[in-house]
């Protein structure tokens, strides 16, 4: 494609890229620099550099508060229901896109609709169900919930990964005796790797944030997720505003660390989840 | 002639099938499991209870129409059905009109088109309760971002964004308003997939740059564009933790919000009233999805 760019139109273009890039960065490197300054410093002149550079507010924050716990408690509500879920949903999706079964339609049906299903809607019935499980105030409560979350989309993405592969292959396997279990351990996953990747990536990412359950369903200290510990901070320190600054970097550095050690895998994934959505 | 092999072998491959069932429904157990549990269940007693008075210890009490009846009577509910309603026509308007602008630009593959778009994707990488607090704080009147740059021209300039009518509207509204990356990955996906022939085609024929978009590019991508407009629609619906933690709903009920009236519900032991919030969220996404389904005529393939 040679296109001859007219000038107007060559300005626009780097106009749009420049608001994109001041808008996604500006904000995120404003908090990360304030948290070095001093109060004073930020409320006297805003915009400008920190004086000085000193570590001092995050070792003191760090030595308050258990941020290791609410990274840990993170961790393991976004790691753990990500892992379960895609393993349940790819082993829903595999045999929805490779057998012939009465209800396959059905399920099917069933399962992506719930896309539809603003999660809000369902707070009083989960917020009962975890607590007659006995998981209120609880890590593994707020984990059980996140099970349920992309549902939809793993499985219509997992589904047409899997229906890319050819059947041959697991006849072939079948034939060699592989069981049912071995066919879809051996041959299937390892081929539905780039689907994996995708819905695994938009689950982990959505639980890893996921602040309107994780507020709901717990209370202590010690079952608290980084977002929520960050809501909690604001009430704590108000007008201490360095340390609010330093929590909010704190609690947005991992996720935008795991973002830049798999971008290319991220973006795949997004528009990935579009295509015929 | 074609049809009698074809239904040979598919009976052949059901008989397989057929001893393969209890693993077949093994497979599905986990997900059904987790479907009757966090979806048919929840919704079943959502719809059953937004018709009772029930304050989650006493059992459910039928009371009609009761909760919709005081939810319609509302002022606070009436409102925050209108800013949904203002938020959705900004979200197709505005929100998706940028985000697919940005796709469009980014095609041209401008220097930096990589480096836009990896950048694009960082707040939306980020819990959007931080995102809330980071817009807190750039609109904080003491040493907010905004007003410090207001204040080199105007050095009297005092406004609190997020308390003070009619502004706080439209600061929740920007905290989304231009983060439109997810239309811009699915649509620029969508106009990656074009086949390549079509654009030079339409380059040989004479058109411009302008009628390739128009004609060509703009009508193929409809369907991306059809899924980031009921995306973020759906995301207007369950708009919750940028308003929580800034405004909470207010000044007055400025941003109210149906989670906002919802989670309030809860608090105050209202499951009934509560439900009924949920069930009127529900009819409101199925509207949407129709609506833009046929708007977009998506399910039309185009190559």
């Amino acid at each position: 494609m040679k296109i001859k760019y007219k000038p107007w139109a060559k300005v626009l273009m780097y106009l749009v890229e420049a608001i994109v890039i001041i808008l996604s960065v500006f904000p995120i490197l404003w908090v990360i620099m304030s948290s070095f300054k001093t109060n004073g410093e930020i409320l006297s002149s805003p915009l400008a550099l920190p004086a000085h550079f000193s570590l001092d507010t995050f070792i003191d924050i760090f030595q308050k508060y258990s941020f290791p716990t609410y990274f840990f408690n993170s961790l393991l509500a976004a790691g753990v229901s990500t892992l379960v879920s895609l393993l349940f949903y790819a082993m829903g999706a595999y045999v929805i896109a490779k057998f012939e079964f009465p209800g396959r339609k059905l399920l099917f049906a069933l399962f992506t609709i719930t896309l539809l299903v603003p999660s809000h809607s369902k707070t009083q019935p989960i917020f009962s169900l975890i607590t007659k499980l006995n998981l209120y105030d609880s890590i593994w409560g707020v984990t059980l919930v996140y099970l349920s979350a992309g549902m939809a989309m793993s499985i219509f993405v997992l589904k047409a990964g899997f229906m890319a592969i050819p059947k041959s292959l697991d006849e072939a396997a079948t034939l060699d005796g592989a069981s049912f279990f071995r066919t879809f351990w051996t041959i299937n996953l390892p081929l539905a790797k780039s689907a994996l990747a995708t819905a695994g990536i938009l689950m982990f990412l959505g639980n890893w944030n996921e602040y309107y359950f994780a507020s709901l369903l717990t209370v202590s200290d010690s079952q608290r997720t980084l977002p929520i510990a960050l809501a909690f901070f604001t009430s704590e320190f108000s007008y201490n505003y360095t340390q609010l600054f330093a929590a909010l970097t704190i609690v947005i550095l991992p996720g935008i660390i795991l973002y830049a050690l798999a971008q290319d895998q991220v973006q795949a994934s997004v528009a990935a989840s579009g295509v015929k959505g | 002639m074609k049809t009698a092999p074809k239904k040979a072998t598919r009976i052949k491959a059901g008989r397989i099938q057929r001893a393969n069932y209890k693993w077949i429904y093994l497979f599905l157990l986990p997900t059904i499991v987790i479907f009757a549990m966090f979806y048919l269940m929840p919704i079943a007693q959502v719809f059953v209870t937004s018709f009772t008075k029930w304050d989650g210890f006493n059992a459910p009490k039928f009371n009609g129409l009761t909760n919709y009846i005081n939810l319609f009577t509302n002022s606070s509910f009436l409102i925050a059905l209108k800013n949904l309603l203002w938020w959705c026509v900004i979200a197709l308007t505005l929100h998706v009109g940028f985000g697919t602008l940005v796709a469009f630009v980014l095609y041209q593959r401008p220097h930096g088109w990589k480096f836009t778009r990896t950048v694009f994707m960082i707040p939306n990488v980020i819990s959007a309760a931080a995102w809330a607090m980071i817009y807190k704080f750039i609109f904080n009147n003491d040493f907010g971002i905004l007003n410090s740059v207001i204040r080199v021209f105007n050095p009297n300039f005092n406004v609190q964004w997020f308390y003070k009518s009619p502004w706080a509207f439209w600061a929740v509204t920007f905290t989304w308003l231009f983060y439109a990356v997810i239309v811009t990955l699915v649509v620029l996906g969508d106009l990656m997939n074009i086949p390549k022939e079509l654009n030079e085609a339409a380059l040989m024929d004479g058109a411009t740059g302008w009628q390739l978009i128009r004609y060509i590019q703009l009508p193929l991508c409809r369907a991306s564009i059809g899924t980031s407009v009921i995306a973020s629609l759906t995301s207007r619906i369950a708009m919750y933790e940028q308003i929580a933690l800034t405004t909470s709903g207010g000044p007055g009920d400025d941003t109210m919000s149906l989670p906002i009236i919802l989670v309030k519900g809860i608090m105050d032991y209202r499951y009934g009233y509560a439900n009924a919030v949920g069930v009127v969220m529900f009819i409101i996404g199925l509207i949407v999805l129709g609506i833009v389904n046929k708007l977009f005529r998506m399910d039309e393939a185009d190559y």
